[in-house]
């Protein structure tokens, strides 16, 4: 005999399951810390990435300004300006990625317990039908 | 209005029924239209502005995720720039490379903005894309919608310096990638432009998600009119030349638009709100429960099947006596047609017979005016006609002597 109730609460895990449930396990498969580690590596890599991009392209455009003044200026003042504007673009990235990952990691827990309490749920419905 | 929101229901079914095929024609229909758009604007690689390769690439589109259309136009842009120059190629990848590695990788979902942004800006009509991101995405569409406007200011200045790149030998390397980071980063335009854009989307998001009365019209209004005040602010500070009445008309037909997305996305009926408060032992709730407008859609509904025996002789065609009925009933419609005239009129459309057994289906069209007692229960008027619905009888009559098709005509009451 067809449940109802039972058929409605399949359907939708099945639904969950195929489209927010796939990501959300791979989140809730990590513990917090480990998932926001890797998440700021990534990060990390990728703000590294982005800066040397914008930082060539600053030099292509600048390139001649910068071989005029290649032997007058403080090359040394020059780098550590140029580090301190990395160290700033990685550390605000990893801020934000650190932020962005702890919500998304508590909302893909909160969905999760949610979608486990539907499988008591529906195993609950399974019993009582026997 | 109640017209209206059974197109919407009906709009809805067809869109279940059919989500297999509207989905990828969709797809295709977007890639097809942003890249025919890609290559009409820029154009200067001629191996890509050829429909049958537009045509490849739209099919491919449709039946694989979104995100493949979004690497698509980015490869077609791409091509185009390096087809004018590579330089210009280079500071191309460049803003993709920053786009993708520092926000694509959170939410890709919001690439179909930036690839609907310069498509619509494109047409001239670009106010759309920060209202209606603002009433369906999060509070990161901002940045979905600054990346848009960043890829069509990107083209356009591709565009634009495209006659003097062509002037330019190829050892002006440098002289090219500066025109060309000069036209982007330089472009007031485009900073006044994602400055509004981002604000009004950003309004939107924020009124949108109030718990105020019609808080969705309110977010739609605000946000065409922190639109128009952020554009006429940006043109007076940097004096762009926007044009005013471009942006006014547009932002109507933004919020036209934003109100049909309303109408089909959050259709509520405010008058019906019901605050209720209660408590547990942890908490009091304040809850205000607002009804969806709903109108239910007629649907056919099957009345009754029958499996009954005849056995008549006579005219009759004979079966074996050993013939089975199969149980599923195919359907017969039956119209409630309360204005055809008088009498009773029968009429068997299908008569099924497999090897052993067979299954006779009677349809039956029944004229309701004498009869009023049998007419079917059907939205709240029986055997009426009404808006869309059919009432459909099913008869499943296994005959052993006899074929169905005629069988006595008194079965009307059995089969109602």
């Amino acid at each position: 005999m067809l449940n109802e109730e039972r058929v409605i609460l399949m359907t939708r895990m099945v639904s969950y399951e195929k489209n927010e449930g796939r990501k959300n396990r791979k989140i809730g498969s990590y513990f917090r810390s480990d998932y926001i580690a890797v998440q700021i590596l990534k990060s990390v890599i990728c703000s590294t990435i982005v800066f040397v991009v914008i930082f060539g392209l600053y030099l292509l455009y600048n390139v001649d300004e910068l071989m005029q003044d290649l032997y007058t200026i403080d090359l040394f003042a020059y780098a550590k300006t140029v580090l301190t504007y990395y160290g700033v673009t990685v550390v605000g990235y990893g801020v934000i990625t650190y932020a962005a990952c702890s919500w998304r990691y508590a909302r893909a827990k909160r969905s999760l317990k949610n979608y486990y309490n539907n499988l008591k749920k529906l195993n609950s419905l399974y019993s009582e039908s026997k | 209005m109640t017209a209206l929101l059974e197109v919407k229901e009906k709009l809805r079914q067809i869109y279940g029924k059919y989500e297999v095929f509207i989905l990828p024609v969709a797809k295709f229909l977007l890639a097809f239209i942003t890249l025919n758009a890609l290559n009409g604007r820029m154009g200067y690689m001629t191996q890509l502005d050829d429909m049958v390769i537009v045509l490849i690439v739209a099919l491919t589109c449709s039946f694989l995720p979104m995100g493949i259309l979004v690497v698509f136009a980015t490869i077609f842009s791409l091509a185009h720039m390096y087809a004018l120059s590579m330089e210009v190629a280079l500071v191309g990848l460049c803003v993709y490379l920053v786009m993708y590695l520092l926000y694509f990788r959170f939410s890709p979902k919001d690439a179909l903005v930036v690839v609907l942004t310069p498509l619509l800006c494109g047409m001239r009509i670009p106010y759309v894309v920060p209202i209606a991101a603002g009433l369906l995405c999060g509070p990161s569409c901002v940045v979905s919608v600054s990346c848009g406007v960043v890829v069509y200011y990107m083209i356009e200045v591709v565009v634009g310096i495209s006659s003097n790149i062509k002037t330019m030998g190829d050892d002006a390397i440098l002289e090219k990638i500066r025109m060309a980071l000069e036209g982007i980063i330089g472009n007031k335009a485009m900073i006044v432009v994602i400055a509004a854009f981002a604000v009004t989307a950003l309004v939107v998001y924020l009124i949108r998600r109030m718990s105020v009365d019609y808080a969705w019209t309110i977010a739609i209004l605000a946000g065409a009119v922190t639109d128009v005040a952020a554009l006429l602010v940006g043109d007076l500070l940097y004096d762009v030349n926007f044009s005013v009445g471009g942006a006014l008309l547009g932002n109507l037909l933004a919020v036209a638009v934003a109100m049909a997305i309303q109408f089909l996305r959050f259709c509520v009926d405010y008058k019906r709100t019901e605050k209720v408060q209660f408590e547990d032992d942890e908490y009091y709730y304040y809850v205000k429960a607002v009804p969806k407008m709903t109108v239910a859609v007629p649907a056919r509904t099957v009345k009754r099947i029958n499996s009954q025996q005849h056995r008549t002789g006579g005219e009759a065609e004979r079966r074996p006596a050993s013939g089975s009925a199969r149980n599923a009933g195919a359907t017969g419609r039956r119209p409630a047609s309360a204005e055809s005239s008088g009498g009773e009129e029968r009429r068997r459309e299908t008569a099924e017979r497999t090897g052993a057994g067979r299954r006779s289906v009677t349809t039956e069209r029944t004229n309701y005016g004498r009869k009023g007692a049998q007419r079917a229960p059907y939205g709240g008027q029986r055997g009426g006609r009404t808006a869309s619905g059919k009432s459909v009888t099913i008869g499943s009559a296994r005959d052993t002597g006899t074929d169905a098709g005629d069988s006595d005509t008194d079965q009307a009451d059995e089969w109602l």
